[in-house]
C-alpha cells in the first residue's frame, strides 16, 4: 500500500443487546478519498460512522482513524481536533443565535471566530442573528455542516448530511465536498440517496443488514452489477443487419426496437444510426438509457432505495 | 488564561440561552418562589407573618438550591443527552470541566438572583431582615449549591431518559423540600422522625443557611454540617465522574 490509510476498519462488530447493528465490516479509506457508506436506514451505516469518531465502542474488531484508536481516551482527545463531524441530528440551544454558536465553537477549538465567512460558505450569511430554533430543518443541517468545517479538519465525517435539505442545501454540501477533494482531504459520508453517492463518492460501500455487500468506485459497481444499457427507437421498415444483431439482445415490438447492450452503448448506437442512414430509414423517438448506481444497488441488495422506500423503513 | 476566558464565555452563553431568553424559565424560576412566599406566609404562619416569612425566605432559597441541583443540573444533563447536545460537545475539544463548571456557575448566578429577589421582597412586604454576615451567607449558599449540584449531577449520570430524569427530579425536589425544614419547621414531626430528618443534607443546609442569614449564627457554629455537606459534594462528584456518559 502506497500510504497509510486515513481510516481503517477491520472486522468491526457492534451489538446492542441481541441486535447486531454492524456485523463484521472491514474497509479502508485512502487519504484524499471521498468515501460513501450507502444503504437503507438501519443498515448499520451510522453505527459504523459513530465507531470511527469514538461515540460508540466496538463490540469487537479494530478501528483506526489516522492511526488513532477512537475507543482510547488519549487517542480520542487528539482525534477530535483532527476530524470534523456532522451528526444526523445536531441539536443546539434553541435560543442561541447562529453567530453565537459559531463564535463559541470557534472558541472550543481556540480559533478566532469568522462567523461571517463561515456562514456565507453554508448559505447562512443573512441568518447570523437568527435564533437556532427559528431555522428551518435544512438551515439547521447547514449550520451543523458549518460547525464540522469550523477548524478546517483534514478528515470529515458526515452522517446523512443532506437528509431534510432542499436542493440549495445539497448544492452547498456538494460544493464543499468538491473543495475537500481539491484540497486532498478525506471525507466519509453515509447516505441513502443514490444520486448523492454517485455524484460525490470516489468509492462506495453498499451496506445491508450490518454487512458490506459490495464495494468499489461508482463506475465499477455499475459496470459489474448495473446490467445492460438499452437503446430503444421507432423505425418503420428497420431490420438489424447481421453485424448489428451481434451487438446485443434485440426485442422488436412492431416498429419499436429495443437493444440491450452490455457495456458501452456508443458503438451500437453509431452502427444503428449509420445503417438507418444507409438504407434511408427514419429513426424517431430514440432513447438511450445507461445503467446507473440505482440498478447496481437493486441487483446487489434486491432492494430499492428511493426516498419513499427509505422513509418507510425508518 | 484561555481556559478562564472560555469558561466565562460558556457560562455567559448558558445563562443567556437557557435563562435570560427563555420567558417560561424566567417566570418559573423567579415568580414561583415569590408566589410561595406569599401563600405560605399567610397560610402556614402560626404567629406573625413576619416570623413566618423570616423562616420561609431562607427555606425557599434552600428549596431553590435543591431544585437547581436536581432540575437545573440533573434533568438538564439527561435532556442534553437525549437531545444529543452532549455528544456534539463531546466531539469538540472543549474540556469537560469547563462544560460542567459553566453549567454550575450559570445555575449559581440564577440562584443569586432568586436569593436576592426573595430577600428583597421579604424585606419590603414582610419586613424580613437578613442580619447575617454577607460573606458567610455567600459561603454557605455556595457550599449548599455545590453539594446539590453535585447530587443533581448524579441523577443526570445515572438516569438515561429525559422523562425518568424529570420524574426523579420531581420526586427528589418537592418532598425533600417539605421534610427539610424549608417550608415549615420539622419540629412538627414526632421527635424521632425530626431527628432522622436532620440527618438529610438538605435539612442541614437549610438550617445552616437560616441560622447564619436570619439569626446571626456564625459559620463556625455549623462546622460539622459544613464538613458533612462537603463530603456529600465529593461523593456526588465521584459517582458522577464514574458513571456519567456523554452518549
Amino acid at each position: 500500500m502506497a500510504s497509510e490509510p486515513a481510516i481503517a476498519v477491520d472486522h468491526l462488530v457492534k451489538r446492542f443487546g441481541t441486535v447486531t447493528a454492524v456485523d463484521d465490516i472491514s474497509f479502508s479509506v485512502a487519504p484524499g478519498t471521498i468515501f460513501g457508506l450507502l444503504g437503507r436506514n438501519g443498515a448499520g451505516k451510522t453505527t459504523t460512522l459513530e465507531t470511527c469518531i469514538g461515540l460508540t465502542k466496538p463490540t469487537s474488531g479494530r478501528v483506526r482513524v489516522d492511526g488513532l484508536d477512537p475507543a482510547k481516551r488519549a487517542d480520542f482527545e487528539k482525534l477530535r481536533r483532527l476530524v470534523g463531524v456532522q451528526l444526523q441530528a445536531t441539536s443546539l440551544a434553541e435560543k442561541a443565535r447562529v453567530r453565537e454558536i459559531l463564535d463559541i465553537f470557534a472558541a472550543y477549538y481556540g480559533l478566532r471566530s469568522q462567523p461571517q465567512e463561515l456562514a456565507a460558505r453554508v448559505g447562512l450569511a443573512d441568518k447570523l442573528d437568527r435564533f437556532v430554533g427559528k431555522l428551518s430543518g435544512g438551515e439547521q443541517q447547514r449550520l451543523a455542516l458549518a460547525l464540522a468545517l469550523q477548524h478546517d479538519p483534514p478528515i470529515l465525517f458526515l452522517d446523512e448530511p443532506t437528509a431534510g435539505m432542499d436542493a440549495f442545501g445539497r448544492r452547498i454540501l456538494w460544493a464543499e465536498a468538491d473543495r475537500m477533494r481539491a484540497a486532498g482531504k478525506t471525507l466519509v459520508l453515509t447516505t441513502h440517496y443514490i444520486e448523492e453517492a454517485e455524484r460525490l463518492c470516489d468509492e462506495i460501500c453498499i451496506v445491508q443488514a450490518g454487512k458490506i455487500v459490495a464495494q468499489g468506485t461508482p463506475a465499477a459497481l455499475v459496470s459489474a452489477h448495473g446490467g445492460d444499457a438499452s437503446i430503444t427507437f421507432l423505425a418503420r421498415g428497420f431490420e438489424p443487419s447481421e453485424r448489428l444483431a451481434g451487438l446485443g439482445r434485440w426485442t422488436p415490438a412492431g416498429d419499436r426496437w429495443a437493444l440491450a447492450v452490455h457495456g458501452e452503448p456508443g458503438r451500437a448506437l453509431g452502427a444503428i444510426v449509420s445503417l438507418a442512414n444507409d438504407s434511408g430509414i427514419a429513426i424517431d423517438d430514440l432513447d438511450l438509457r445507461r445503467p446507473g448506481l440505482e440498478d447496481a444497488f437493486l441487483a446487489i441488495t434486491g432492494e430499492t432505495l428511493d426516498e419513499d422506500a427509505a422513509e418507510a423503513v425508518a | 488564561m484561555r481556559s478562564l476566558r472560555l469558561l466565562y464565555a460558556q457560562t455567559r452563553m448558558d445563562f443567556v440561552w437557557y435563562f435570560a431568553r427563555d420567558g417560561e424559565m424566567i417566570f418559573w424560576s423567579l415568580a414561583f418562589p415569590i408566589f410561595f412566599l406569599f401563600v405560605f406566609s399567610f397560610a402556614l404562619g402560626s404567629g406573625s407573618t413576619r416570623t413566618t416569612s423570616t423562616f420561609l425566605v431562607p427555606g425557599l432559597i434552600g428549596a431553590q438550591v435543591l431544585s437547581s441541583g436536581f432540575w437545573g443540573i440533573g434533568a438538564m444533563l439527561a435532556t442534553f443527552r437525549e437531545k444529543k447536545v452532549l455528544r456534539r460537545i463531546y466531539l469538540t475539544p472543549l474540556p469537560a470541566w469547563i462544560f460542567f463548571t459553566a453549567l454550575v456557575l450559570y445555575r449559581m448566578a440564577l440562584l443569586a438572583f432568586q436569593a436576592v429577589l426573595l430577600a428583597v421582597v421579604g424585606a419590603l412586604v414582610f419586613k424580613v431582615r437578613v442580619i447575617g454576615n454577607p460573606f458567610e451567607i455567600l459561603t454557605i449558599l455556595a457550599l449548599g449549591a455545590t453539594t446539590f449540584v453535585s447530587l443533581g449531577a448524579v441523577v443526570g449520570a445515572l438516569v438515561r431518559s429525559t422523562e425518568s430524569a424529570n420524574n426523579v427530579a420531581s420526586v427528589l425536589t418537592v418532598p425533600l423540600a417539605f421534610v427539610s425544614d424549608a417550608y415549615f419547621p420539622i419540629d412538627r414531626f414526632p421527635s424521632s422522625v425530626a431527628a432522622a430528618l436532620r440527618m438529610l443534607p438538605s435539612t442541614e443546609f437549610v438550617d445552616a443557611l437560616r441560622g447564619i442569614a436570619m439569626y446571626g449564627d456564625s459559620l463556625a457554629h455549623y462546622t460539622t454540617w459544613i464538613i458533612v455537606l462537603a463530603l456529600w459534594a465529593v461523593a456526588g462528584t465521584a459517582v458522577t465522574a464514574r458513571y456519567f456518559r456523554w452518549v
